[in-house]
């Protein structure tokens, strides 16, 4: 008697069921707890040094709204985000290669693309409850500050979540594809999030379109610091995409790169160093 | 999934939701105090953090209040401030003024009476090209600032500008000895008009920054007024300053530091009238006063129901710091009192 094997999609949902509470309980999660943890602390910090009026009177002081988009600008879409990518998306196939693992997974009677699909499902979900309900609680303490209005602001925090899950998408997908694809993707994922798209953003010309930030930012402008040195320079070399071209190529690097990376994995020999 | 990561994700989908909810329901206009800090209108976000004295009224509410009804019945008045208001700015008060939030710092403009300056944020129906059409023609100057016009009219003490000129400097020295008052439109519907500096401040303060918002202890006796459709809160020296008080008056009066008027105007007239003082020494000498004078009071009125009523109406309290006066004028108390006043001898005005 044989039985049919599981069909691409049930296999993903199996796949995601395992993988979203090992991604939960890992050491890694203490990282990301801490990661996520910490505009939430800085927002509690800020909201606290407020309401008890420390500082001089000669620092700036800007509104809630104001400082709540500095925060999402400096904190979540320049760092956490690709810091999460980078971390979460290198490790989906990586960490089965080095843990020796893949084997009990290639072994199954299921697609192998539907493994990477399935891992990538449960990082997208797993970074996704970690860092939207930190964004929120960091809104909720943040804009509130000198004047700010939770009401006149929500359509900007809505802006900014649905922003966040494209960010965390795109940018796992990406590094979900160079896990599966090079060696030592760790060191590739950092150079590319904080050197190159840093660096390439900062430069005039067609290269910027090369990263993933230059699209993200094309979704939230408005959260943008526009009274500093850098965001003036940033003003003076860089366009910023529309948000039909900004989501469009956001999720052509999604779809394209996921794709490439279910291949590499169905089509790649994995050798296990013994 | 394990139980421990399905109640994870329950947990921060609860966190989520009760943030997003919180959003929706600001958006939607209801109250979200408890994750506010701020409270208080909107308006108040366009005044400075050093501002000493704000006050707040719902002029529609007033306007249209069955007392004041009543009152215009009983004691038309001549409206010669309503009136000198709308010759110099062009807003009738009557029909254009939703709700009026006043703010007075310290002295901010060289020319600057009694050491303060003053700023109305009036939120209503304007017609803008009109106002500043009947401003042009006043002989208004009009300055740009950070993308608004501020048009400053012309001071009675001062010549008229021309129409055409435009431009005082933000720097430059008032030449007259009273400082003129500058008008803005610092949002579709909201006006603000004071002191020039005070003015331009507001127009610094729309994109956020330092505002009264975050001056607690303003913040904190304005969250305990807003349930009246008129209120005011500020610190006594500010009062006592713009009251030109003499300093034999100042003297016998305790040391008084706060002081907030919050009233609620609709048939009757509810209002709660809050001092606090330095020490509670302070506070008993105050109630003590206050007693006296009352005492004093219910001996002139001798036995007049209107008066006698109007007593009955006022309670003396509070603790520790606080004094706190309590006044509940009826429908009844006042149909009284305005029909004492109308058989005052002399000409009834309006008759």
């Amino acid at each position: 008697m044989t039985t049919r094997p599981p069909s691409f999609t049930a296999s993903a949902l199996r796949i995601f069921d395992l993988s979203l509470g090992q991604m939960l309980w890992s050491r890694r999660s203490i990282f990301l707890a801490l990661l996520v943890g910490g505009p939430v602390a800085l927002a509690i910090a800020i909201r606290v040094a407020t309401a008890l009026d420390l500082g001089s009177p000669r620092t700036p002081r800007p509104g809630g709204p104001v400082l709540f988009g500095l925060m999402v600008w400096l904190l979540y879409i320049r760092f956490i985000v690709p810091v999460l990518g980078v971390f979460y998306g290198t490790s989906l196939v990586a960490d089965e290669v080095d843990d020796k693992t893949i084997t009990y997974l290639f072994v199954r009677p299921i697609q192998r693309a539907s493994i990477l699909v399935g891992k990538y499902l449960a990082y997208l979900v797993c970074t996704a409850l970690l860092v939207l309900p930190s964004l929120t609680m960091v809104y909720l303490l943040i804009v509130p500050i000198r004047g700010g209005q939770i009401g006149s602001t929500f359509p900007s925090l809505v802006a900014d979540l649905a922003m966040l899950v494209v960010g965390l998408a795109a940018y796992g997908a990406l590094f979900a594809w160079v896990g599966a694809q090079f060696k030592r993707p760790l060191v590739m994922g950092l150079v590319f999030a904080f050197g190159w798209e840093p660096g390439v953003l900062l430069f005039p010309g067609y290269l910027k379109r090369l990263t993933v930030a230059y699209y993200l930012q094309g979704l939230v402008p408005h959260a943008m610091p526009n009274d500093s040195a850098t965001s003036i320079l940033l003003r003076v070399v860089s366009e910023v995409p529309t948000v039909a071209v900004s989501l469009v190529s956001l999720a052509g690097i999604t779809v394209v790169t996921l794709w490439i990376a279910g291949r590499t994995l169905a089509r790649r020999e994995y050798v296990l160093e013994q | 999934m394990t139980r421990k990561t399905r109640n994870f994700v329950i947990a921060s989908l609860v966190v989520l939701c009760a943030g997003v909810g919180t959003g929706l329901v600001a958006y939607f206009g209801l109250s979200t105090s408890a994750f506010t800090a701020a409270g208080g209108p909107d308006e108040l976000r366009f005044l400075p953090s050093n501002a000493t004295l704000v006050a707040f009224a719902d002029v529609h509410q007033v306007m249209t209040s069955e007392l004041r009804q009543k009152l215009r019945t009983a004691m038309p008045f001549t409206g010669d401030g309503q009136r000198s208001f709308e010759a110099e700015t062009g807003i009738n008060i009557e029909t254009d003024i939703d709700r009026v939030v006043f703010g007075l710092t310290p002295s901010v403009d060289a020319g600057d009476r009694d050491g303060s300056s003053a700023l109305v944020l009036a939120r209503g129906r304007f017609d803008a090209v009109r106002i500043e059409s009947f401003l042009r023609d006043k002989g208004a100057t009009t300055e740009q600032y950070k993308g608004r016009t501020v048009f400053t009219p012309p001071t009675r003490s001062s010549p008229a500008a021309p129409p055409d000129a435009t431009t005082v400097p933000p720097s430059a020295p008032p030449e007259s000895h009273s400082t003129p008052s500058a008008l803005v439109f610092l949002e579709p519907g909201l006006v603000g008009v004071g002191s020039p500096a005070l003015v331009r401040r507001a127009i610094d303060l729309r994109d956020g920054g330092d505002s009264v918002m975050a001056s607690e202890p303003i913040m904190s006796r304005v969250r305990d007024l807003e349930n009246g459709n008129v209120w005011a809160v500020g610190r006594f020296d500010a009062l006592t300053a713009r009251a030109s008080l003499g300093q034999g008056m100042m003297g016998q009066l305790p040391a008084i530091t706060w002081f907030s008027a919050s009233g609620q105007v609709d048939s009757g007239v509810r209002a709660v009238l809050k001092a606090e003082t330095r020490d509670d020494e302070s506070a008993t000498g105050l109630r003590d006063l206050i007693r006296g004078f009352m005492a004093l009071a219910r001996m002139q009125a001798g036995s007049r129901p209107e008066f006698q009523s109007l007593f009955e109406s006022v309670q003396l309290g509070g603790a520790g710091q606080t004094v706190t006066l309590n006044i509940d004028l009826t429908p009844q108390t006042l149909e009284l009192l305005t029909g004492a006043m109308g058989r005052l001898p002399g000409p009834r005005p309006g008759r």
